[in-house]
């Protein structure tokens, strides 16, 4: 089922002097895990913010065509009842906190939405054992670290059930440990909930594997739509655009291009391992 | 420990069993008891009550040093302004002189008092800061059913003076970096100076408000609470109890603010006339 639909849309800024998304032709179905890359100033947090609403809303700008989210336009929404299907979490976890400590923050959007009592707890111990925050919870946010921080951002909105969940580069200030912990978080919420989310992503080790498709946003324009396999098979393009891809998906896409290796593009260092295996195999026989 | 609005309290307070209200009721009417009270011994006494107080919910005591050096400030700036530039009364009695100027008993009496009334007025403050939360005073205003939307300008009006220091501190380190700074310079210079953390601190003010803004709306938030047309439930007040000691407190504090406004006012009390600084060292007797 079509849950997002762009149709030719096109925004400009106010007293900017070209559009920052150029008639954009997408379509995001339900359930899907979907990974939007590309350089700084390609978009993806205008096209993010156009898809919850932000935009129009929060910002003066020019719209073009049709951002359809749940079936209407989204300035037909009531006030709010986008954000409770769409949810949506920034780049700076510092700056997305609205209460004094992580429990409140957990609970603030649960509130806003109309839960009661016993379901905001019910859906803070969930949302708590997801993210591992329990000892955190008396503690306020702006005092954890980095990671901590996007933890509670990204508890604060799964805590809201939207339906899809949109993710603005949540790990771009976080260190490796941190980053892998969010997107265990991530997985986590894919497998149990079966959520459509939408990351913007620079750091793709992480996201190939978790996405069902990805997109490649270039100067407001989407380049690239596809399947991660099919999607690194581009690797020309991608090169191209400034994106480089996994280490361990331009390894095989080497193998593949100089004939030691056949078939898909392995995505995970696992993956990877047992095809070298095959590689390694072959040679033999070759010897 | 849990970090309070002006330090860092134990776990095993027992402050944390008294209900927020209790605490924010306290400061209320406390503070209103000096007010009504001229003989400085009672005002000393409410002083020394609420330093114990402190003690008894573990606030570390050694932080109160810091406010001894703004205490004799304050008392010898108050003294000054009643004394020697308190004016020429032939009315009052001259004690004695200093620099030629006469110092008459009544104003250094007068001086004493407003001390003394102060001084347990920043106590309480004190004491309800050292042992309080941003989110107890939250909560204690929406147990007192204050609209949500003014405890949350309140909390985040709190939250943002954090905030705004964090952002001064991350321009100056900036600048610093650069190879600014005021260090050795003229008042004049560091105070002109100030303009270059002033412009970058404002556009990072509005950038953070414009990121407050677009996190509110995307958690269904509107001050007019019509994002979700549904009544709001306020999860945070399910911790809080407001059990029988917390009623016995808060009989108690208004008892004793009726009973001084009784004593006051019908009998007399707690003025100067019976007051040991009158019997003591009134030059009238």
């Amino acid at each position: 089922m079509e849950i997002i639909q762009l149709k030719d849309y096109s925004w400009t800024y106010l007293n900017t002097s070209g559009p920052a998304l150029k008639e954009i032709n997408l379509t995001i179905n339900e359930g899907e895990f979907v990974g939007i890359i590309g350089p700084n100033g390609a978009g993806k947090t205008t096209l993010a913010y156009s898809m919850n609403g932000l935009i129009p809303g929060q910002y003066h700008g020019i719209k073009k065509g049709e951002v359809v989210v749940f079936g209407k336009e989204v300035e037909v929404h009531e006030r709010g009842a986008l954000q409770r299907k769409v949810g949506m979490v920034f780049s700076d976890p510092e700056a997305q906190f609205t209460a004094m400590t992580v429990e409140d923050e957990l609970v603030f959007g649960m509130e806003n939405i109309g839960m009661t009592i016993p379901e905001i707890r019910e859906r803070l111990d969930w949302v708590t054992d997801l993210t591992e925050l329990g000892p955190l919870l008396n503690k306020p946010p702006y005092e954890l670290s980095g990671g901590q921080k996007q933890r509670v951002a990204l508890g604060a909105v799964l805590a809201m059930s939207p339906d899809v969940l949109i993710l603005d580069e949540p790990t771009s200030m976080l260190d490796p440990i941190s980053r892998t912990r969010v997107f265990n978080v991530l997985e986590k919420t894919k497998k149990e909930k079966n959520n459509t989310v939408i990351v913007i992503e620079h750091s793709l080790e992480r996201l190939v594997p978790l996405a069902d498709r990805l997109i490649l946003l270039h100067d407001g324009q989407v380049i690239l739509d596809g399947p991660p396999r099919e999607f690194f098979k581009e690797m020309a393009l991608l090169v191209e655009k400034g994106i480089e891809a996994p280490g361990v998906i331009s390894f095989f896409h080497q193998l593949i291009e100089e004939g030691y290796a056949q078939g898909e593009l392995p995505l995970t260092v696992d993956e990877a391992a047992e095809r070298l295996d095959e590689v390694f195999a072959n040679l033999n026989k070759k010897a | 420990m849990n970090k309070t609005l002006l330090g860092y309290v134990p776990d095993e307070s027992p402050i944390y069993a008294i209900h927020p209200f209790v605490k924010l009721f306290f400061l209320l009417i406390v503070s209103l008891f000096p007010l009504f009270i001229q003989a400085p011994e009672w005002n000393l006494l409410i002083f020394f009550v609420v330093i114990i107080l402190m003690a008894i919910s573990k606030v570390n005591m050694s932080v109160m040093k810091i406010y001894v050096p703004v205490a004799i400030s304050m008392g010898t700036i108050i003294l000054i302004s009643y004394t020697i530039l308190g004016g020429i009364h032939p009315e009052f009695y001259e004690w004695f002189r200093v620099f030629g100027r006469p110092i008459y008993w009544e104003r250094v009496r007068d001086a004493l008092v407003v001390y003394c009334r102060i001084l347990p007025m920043i106590a309480t403050m004190v004491f309800f800061l050292s042992t309080s939360r941003e989110r107890d005073i939250i909560v204690a205003m929406r147990s007192i059913k204050i609209p949500f939307v003014v405890t949350y300008v309140f909390a985040m009006a709190l939250r943002s003076a954090g905030m705004v220091l964090e952002d001064f501190q991350i321009v100056r380190q900036a600048e610093q970096a650069r190879g600014f700074t005021t260090a050795g310079k003229s008042l004049i210079f560091k105070i002109r100076q100030y303009v270059m953390y002033m412009i970058p601190l404002f556009a990072l003010s509005l950038r953070r408000s414009e990121e407050f803004t677009n996190a509110l709306v995307a958690r269904g938030y509107a001050f007019t609470g019509e994002a979700a047309k549904v009544k709001r439930a306020d999860f945070v007040l399910t911790h809080y109890k407001f059990g029988t000691s917390d009623i016995i407190m808060t009989t108690v504090i208004l008892g004793l603010f009726i009973a001084l406004l009784v004593f006051r006012f019908a009998f007399g009390s707690f003025g100067l006339d019976t007051s040991w600084i009158t019997i003591l060292f009134s030059p009238y007797k």
